[in-house]
C-alpha cells in the first residue's frame, strides 16, 4: 500500500552561508495511510519546520517529499496551493477561522477554492458541521463560539476536501483540559474512520494517544516509538 | 459557471470586508468620490454653458452662415488706377457667390445700411435703417408677428414700406397700432406693413435681454436705401450673408468665394469673411481649456486619493497578513489572494464612483442653478468620470494586491 507521507533526506536551511540555520538535517519519515502519528519535540527542535514542509506550506532545501503519490519538491507556489487544497487539512492551535465569515462559509472556503459548486458546498459544509457536532451554529460568526466549538469548526474545515492528510498543530493548546479532551476524542474518531492524522504537540499525554510517536531533536528524528 | 460562482464569492467577501471596515472604506472611497464628482461636475458645467451659447446662436438664426462685410483696404500712397477702379462689395458679389455653389446655398441675404432721421407723429429720432434683401428675415432669426413681410416686387422696386421691431414700434407709435401708419425716413414717407416678433434671449436667468438691440430694427427693402437714401450707382451693399446648412461644404465655399471677391475687387482685400460656425468652434475650443483643467483636477484628486488608498491598503494588509496566511493554508493560491484584494479595491472604487456621480450631478445642478442656465449633461461626461476612476482605482489597487499575493503562507500564518 502506498504511504501517505514519504520523505527522504529532508533538509531545511534558513539564511545564507554565514548565518545559515539548519532547521532540518535529514529527515526520513514514512506515514502509512490511516496512521495516527504524533510529532513531538521541544521548541526549536525543527518540528514546526517539518510540519510546514509536510503541509506543503514550505519547500525543503534538499531531499524528496512525496505526499499521497505526488512529488512535492520543486513545485511552484500555485501548485503547492492546489496540493494544500486537495490533500492537506490543517488544524491550528489558534483555530485560524476567518472572523468575518460565518461558520458555514469558513467550512465552505476550501471547497470554493477547489471549484465545488455553491449548492454542493453548502450541503457538504452542513454535513461536516453535523459530523463535528455543531450543525446548529452554521450561520453564526466564529467570535460567538467557545474555543472548543471553534476548534470543531476548524476540524470540519480541514475535512472539507476529504484530504489525504490531517495536520494538527497543538490543536488543544488553547483549550482547557475538558474541551481539549473532547477535541482529542474527535480526532480519535476521525482516526477510526480511516483518516491519516499527524499531530504536532509537546504534551506527552496527548502524544500517548497516537499509534506512533516521532520525536524531533535538533533537526533529526531522535527516536520513533510504537508501531511503524 | 464556475468562474462566475467564484467571482460572486469574491464580491461577497469584498462586500463583507468593506462593510466590516466601514470607516476605512469610506475614507478610501472619498478620494474616488471627489475625483469623479469634480470631473463630472466640471464637464457638465462647461457643457451646460456651451449648450446655452449654442442655443443663443441658433436663436440668432443658425450657425450655418458665412458673412461678407467690407473692410478698409490698406493702401500705400495714392491709390493706383486699378485700386480706384475697385467698386467694393456689391450686389454682383452676392449673385456671383450664390452661383458658385447654388445647390449648397440655401439662402443669400443682403443688407444696406443708412443713418436717417425717422419721424412719426409721436417720435423724431436719428436711427439706423436696415435695408434688407433676399432671405434676411429667416436667416437672422426674425419673424413677422403681425402684418406681412416684403413681397418680391417690393424688394425689387424698393417700395416705400417698412417693418418695425418691437422697440421701434413702441417709440414711434406708442399709442395704438403701428400697422398701416406712415413714417418718414429722411425725406421718404414709408408705410408700416409689418411688425417683427419680439426677440428675447437671456444667457442666464435674470440677465438683461441680449437681443434687445434687435428689437430696434427699422427694416426697409435694400433697394429703397440704395435708391433713395444712401445709394450709389454701383449698388454697393454693407453685408452679404450666405446660408449653407452643410457645414462640410462651408470651408470650400469660403475659399472659392474669397477668390471670386478678390477678382471682382481688382485683387484687393477690402472684404472680410466671417464664418459663424468657425467662430463658434473657436469659442468652443476655448471651453476645451476648461475641460482640460477640470479633467486635470479630477485626475489629481484621483491620484491623491489613489496614493492615500495604497497607504490605507498597505496598513490594512498588516492587519490581514494572518487572514491571508489562513486562506493560503486552506488552498488559496497567490492568484486567488490577488483577485480577492483587487475585487475589494475595485468594488470600493465602483461604490465611490457611484456616490461621486451622484455628488457630481448635485454639484452641477446647484452651480448651473446659481448661474441661471439649464443643466445639460452628456453621457460622455459620465463615461469620462467613471472610466478615469476605474482606471486609477485599478492602477492603485495593483501594488497592495500584489504584495498580499506574494506573502509566504508559512510566515503569514506565524505573523502576530
Amino acid at each position: 500500500m502506498n504511504p501517505i507521507i514519504e520523505t527522504q533526506g529532508l533538509t531545511k536551511v534558513y539564511g545564507s552561508n554565514g548565518t545559515a540555520v539548519h532547521a532540518l538535517r535529514g529527515i526520513d519519515l514514512t506515514v502509512a495511510k490511516g496512521e495516527f502519528v504524533a510529532l513531538i519535540g521541544p521548541s526549536g527542535s525543527g518540528k514546526s519546520t517539518l510540519m510546514a514542509i509536510l503541509g506543503c506550506l514550505d519547500l525543503p532545501t534538499e531531499g524528496t517529499y512525496t505526499l499521497d503519490g505526488r512529488q512535492v519538491q520543486g513545485l511552484s507556489g500555485g501548485e503547492l496551493a492546489r496540493i494544500r487544497n486537495e490533500k492537506v487539512g490543517f488544524v491550528f492551535q489558534s483555530y485560524n477561522l476567518l472572523p468575518k465569515a460565518s461558520i458555514a462559509r469558513n467550512v465552505e472556503l476550501p471547497m470554493l477554492y477547489a471549484g465545488v459548486g455553491r449548492k454542493e458546498r453548502r450541503e457538504r459544509a452542513l454535513a461536516l458541521l453535523e459530523k463535528v457536532g455543531i450543525a446548529d451554529k452554521a450561520d453564526k460568526l466564529p467570535g460567538t463560539l467557545s474555543g472548543g466549538q471553534r476548534q470543531r469548526v476548524a476540524v470540519a474545515r480541514a475535512l472539507a476536501n476529504e484530504p489525504a492528510l490531517l495536520l494538527a498543530d497543538e490543536p488543544t493548546g488553547a483549550l482547557d483540559s475538558k474541551t481539549g479532551a473532547e477535541v482529542l476524542g474527535l480526532f480519535r474518531e476521525l482516526h477510526e474512520q480511516g483518516n491519516t492524522l499527524l499531530l504536532v504537540t509537546h504534551d506527552p499525554s496527548i502524544a500517548a494517544l497516537a499509534e506512533r510517536r516521532v520525536e524531533i531533536r535538533d533537526g533529526l528524528i531522535a527516536f520513533t516509538e510504537g508501531a511503524a | 459557471m464556475k468562474t462566475s460562482d467564484a467571482f460572486r464569492e469574491r464580491l461577497l467577501g469584498a462586500w463583507v470586508e468593506i462593510r466590516e471596515n466601514l470607516g476605512r472604506s469610506v475614507l478610501q472611497a472619498l478620494g474616488v468620490l471627489l475625483g469623479v464628482a469634480s470631473v463630472l461636475g466640471g464637464f457638465s458645467i462647461s457643457d451646460s454653458q456651451r449648450k446655452r451659447a449654442d442655443e443663443m446662436f441658433v436663436k440668432m438664426g443658425g450657425l450655418d452662415k458665412l458673412n461678407v462685410q467690407p473692410k478698409a483696404a490698406v493702401r500705400d500712397g495714392r491709390p493706383t488706377a486699378l485700386q480706384q477702379a475697385n467698386l467694393g462689395l456689391r450686389d454682383e458679389d452676392a449673385v456671383g457667390g450664390e452661383a458658385l455653389k447654388a445647390d449648397a446655398i440655401h439662402g443669400v441675404s443682403r443688407q444696406k445700411f443708412a443713418r436717417a432721421r425717422v419721424v412719426s407723429p409721436y417720435g423724431d429720432q436719428d436711427r439706423q435703417i436696415s435695408g434688407i434683401g433676399g432671405d434676411f428675415i429667416p436667416a437672422n432669426g426674425y419673424g413677422v408677428a403681425r402684418g406681412r413681410a416684403f413681397s418680391a416686387s417690393e424688394m425689387d422696386s424698393g417700395a416705400p414700406v417698412v417693418i418695425l421691431g418691437t422697440e421701434a414700434a413702441q417709440v414711434f407709435f406708442p399709442k395704438g397700432d403701428a400697422l398701416g401708419q406712415t413714417l418718414r425716413i429722411g425725406t421718404v414717407p414709408v408705410t408700416v406693413i409689418g411688425l417683427f416678433e419680439e426677440r428675447v434671449f437671456r444667457f442666464r436667468e435674470g440677465q438683461r435681454n441680449q437681443f434687445w438691440w434687435r428689437n430696434r430694427i427699422i427694416a426697409v427693402p435694400a433697394n429703397l436705401v440704395q435708391r433713395r437714401m444712401n445709394g450709389d450707382a454701383y449698388r454697393r451693399v454693407d453685408r452679404v450673408t450666405f446660408r449653407i446648412p452643410d457645414l462640410g461644404a462651408m470651408g470650400g465655399f469660403a475659399k472659392q468665394l474669397s477668390d471670386l471677391l478678390r477678382t471682382n475687387h481688382r485683387l484687393q482685400e477690402d472684404f472680410r469673411l466671417d464664418d459663424v460656425a468657425a467662430r463658434i468652434r473657436r469659442r468652443n475650443s476655448q471651453g476645451d481649456v476648461y475641460d482640460i483643467i477640470f479633467l486635470l483636477s479630477g485626475v489629481l484628486a484621483l491620484v491623491g486619493g489613489g496614493i492615500v488608498n495604497v497607504n490605507i491598503q498597505m496598513a490594512g494588509l498588516k492587519e490581514r497578513v494572518r487572514e491571508v496566511g489562513v486562506k493560503m493554508a486552506i488552498g488559496a493560491s497567490g492568484r486567488e489572494i490577488f483577485k480577492g484584494f483587487m475585487t475589494e479595491a475595485l468594488l470600493l472604487t465602483a461604490l465611490g464612483s457611484l456616490a461621486g456621480l451622484a455628488l457630481g450631478v448635485g454639484f452641477s445642478w446647484i452651480i448651473t442653478k446659481n448661474l441661471g442656465i439649464p443643466l445639460y449633461m452628456t453621457p460622455a461626461s459620465f463615461l469620462w468620470a467613471y472610466g478615469l476612476a476605474a482606471a486609477f482605482g485599478f492602477l492603485f489597487a495593483l501594488y497592495p494586491a500584489w504584495k498580499a499575493s506574494r506573502l509566504s503562507p508559512m510566515e503569514a500564518l506565524r505573523y502576530e
